[in-house]
């Protein structure tokens, strides 16, 4: 699994299904927290689509986590106070990593929870596009 | 002028602060929870996020309680609670070209790449006062929710896109003022630096970013109105999510999540400065944070306004501009002015005791004199 794409899926996808196959699969694993989840922020920079002028539109919210998962080290970092996310962003991070794991279940809720969050983005997507209009002027027809 | 400070009133603040607790509650019904104001208050949220400088939106919905509704309290409490964390990261620069579109017009032309699509907006509603919400359930909801679900086709379902700006179009064509390589264009962290003016342009667009939207409408509709030079049309309005990278203490660039961003650009024509020269567009540009049009369109206004500095508008003054539009630091300044000045207001009083004694000794004096002249 493409690590944005890893990373992407934990964000986004929902949190009991996340706990609940994280919760599942880790007494597989010797897992030891270094951070424990916590919060602090994010400077969001951002530019000028124009001229590329860099500026900094503002904060974000932002959890951090950091474990060590089978002497692998894992980092979890996202956005808002999601202290369950986030270690399970470290977790998945740290896995990913691993070499001679079996990663087979983990791909499959990955992909499984990829389908779900595109199919969610496709209907909401594809509600805005209702909203698509096209003014006439008032000599046309 | 000098201030004295004040002792004492402790128990009178904390009961004050319990009667505040009491006029929130004192009816004793159902308690609003944190998701319905996040749901059902999504723009005060928004806003809150905006003009707070913080992007956290359970927060801000915490906060709005708090303050019952009251949106610059609410940013005042979410820029104090800012304080209190430690700023670990600095995301990498967020792309507007990846954005999700939820809304996406031009003003200037009908036809944009991708087409016009209005999105969630009130701008063509009569705003009449629909009285049906009093009675609003949460059937009403799911029977709401479900005919809303049933208008899309699920086994036709088109792929999400992403769409080339309007503004890229005109910069194909050649038709945009090319950057002026004078103007400063150092980043700047107005958390961190104290602003200077002239302020370099991104401190201008930080400090806009979290600016409050009705001192920003007032400052962009004066140079509208005519107190200013720029009367610009939407090249675009874009509102959506978009996502947000950081890079991870391993070096990693990693997902973070996403946020819901409005971004304004405006398009404003300028004649050349030399003879035969042609003219060209500016373009002024407006981002923050939620969904508020308002805000983009008068923070694109006066990114113009202030690349033309003129301290005879008051759009197109910095300080003016900027200092005056930020929100808590005015709220803060105003309501300041309740807090006791008892030793400056009985200093005032005292000065104007004295000069009314001296004028009446004085007036007491030319009588006297008046009467003494009169007399043989």
């Amino acid at each position: 699994m493409y690590m944005e794409n890893q990373d992407y899926i934990v964000c986004e996808c929902n949190l009991e299904a996340l706990e609940a196959f994280v919760t599942s699969i880790e007494p597989d694993f010797d897992i030891k927290i270094v951070r424990a989840p916590s919060i602090c922020m994010t400077m969001v920079q951002a530019e000028d689509a124009v001229e590329y002028q860099p500026f900094y539109l503002g904060e974000a919210l932002t959890t951090e986590c950091e474990l060590i998962v089978n002497n692998q080290k894992g980092y979890g970092i996202c956005l808002g106070d999601e202290p369950v996310r986030c270690y399970c962003m470290a977790f998945f991070d740290a896995i990913s990593q691993l070499i001679d794991i079996d990663l087979s279940k983990v791909n499959e809720f990955l992909n499984e929870q990829f389908l779900l969050i595109q199919q969610a983005n496709k209907i909401e997507y594809n509600h805005i596009q209702r909203t698509k209009v096209d003014f006439k002027l008032m000599e046309q027809d | 002028m000098g201030y004295v400070a004040v002792k004492g009133g402790t128990d009178a603040i904390h009961n004050s602060h319990e009667l505040v607790e009491f006029y929130r509650l004192k009816d004793a019904v159902t308690p609003i929870d944190i998701k319905q104001i996040r749901s059902q208050l999504r723009l005060a949220v928004d806003k809150v996020m905006g003009e707070g400088g913080l992007y956290a939106p359970d927060y801000a919905a915490i906060a709005l309680k708090q303050a019952e509704g009251e949106v610059f309290e609410a940013a005042f409490i979410i820029r104090a609670f800012r304080t209190t964390l430690q700023r670990r990261f600095y995301s990498e620069t967020i792309n507007t070209r990846e954005l999700f579109i939820k809304r996406k017009i031009s003003a200037s032309f009908r036809e944009i790449p991708g087409g016009q699509i209005l999105g969630p907006t009130r701008d063509y509603t009569q705003r009449i006062l629909d009285t049906g919400k009093v009675d609003e359930t949460a059937e009403d909801i799911q029977k709401f929710l479900e005919i809303f679900e049933s208008k899309i086709d699920r086994e036709k379902l088109q792929t999400v896109k992403t769409y080339t700006k309007v503004i890229d179009l005109l910069r194909e064509e050649g038709l945009l003022k090319p950057i002026d390589k004078n103007e400063d264009r150092r980043l700047v962290d107005i958390t961190r630096e104290a602003i200077k003016f002239p302020a370099p342009r991104s401190a201008r667009l930080q400090m806009m970013a979290r600016a409050e939207t009705g001192g920003l409408m007032a400052m962009g509709y004066s140079s509208m109105r005519g107190f200013g030079s720029v009367h610009p049309t939407v090249g675009e309005l874009r509102y959506g999510h978009l996502p947000v990278r950081i890079k991870d203490p391993s070096g990693k660039i990693r997902y973070a999540g996403k946020i819901e961003i409005t971004e304004a650009e405006m398009v404003s024509s300028v004649s050349a400065a030399k003879k035969n020269a042609i003219p060209k567009f500016t373009i002024g540009y407006g981002l923050c944070f939620g969904q508020n049009d308002t805000k983009v369109i008068c923070m694109g206004i006066l990114d113009s306004t202030m690349r033309s500095p003129d301290t005879g508008s008051p759009a197109n003054d910095q300080e003016f501009v900027l200092y005056h539009t930020e929100g808590i630091e005015a709220m803060g300044f105003t309501n300041h002015l309740k807090l006791p000045h008892y030793v400056d207001f009985q200093s005032a009083l005292s000065n104007i005791r004295s000069a009314m004694e001296r004028n009446a000794e004085v007036k007491e004096g030319q009588k006297a004199e008046e009467v003494t002249f009169m007399q043989p």
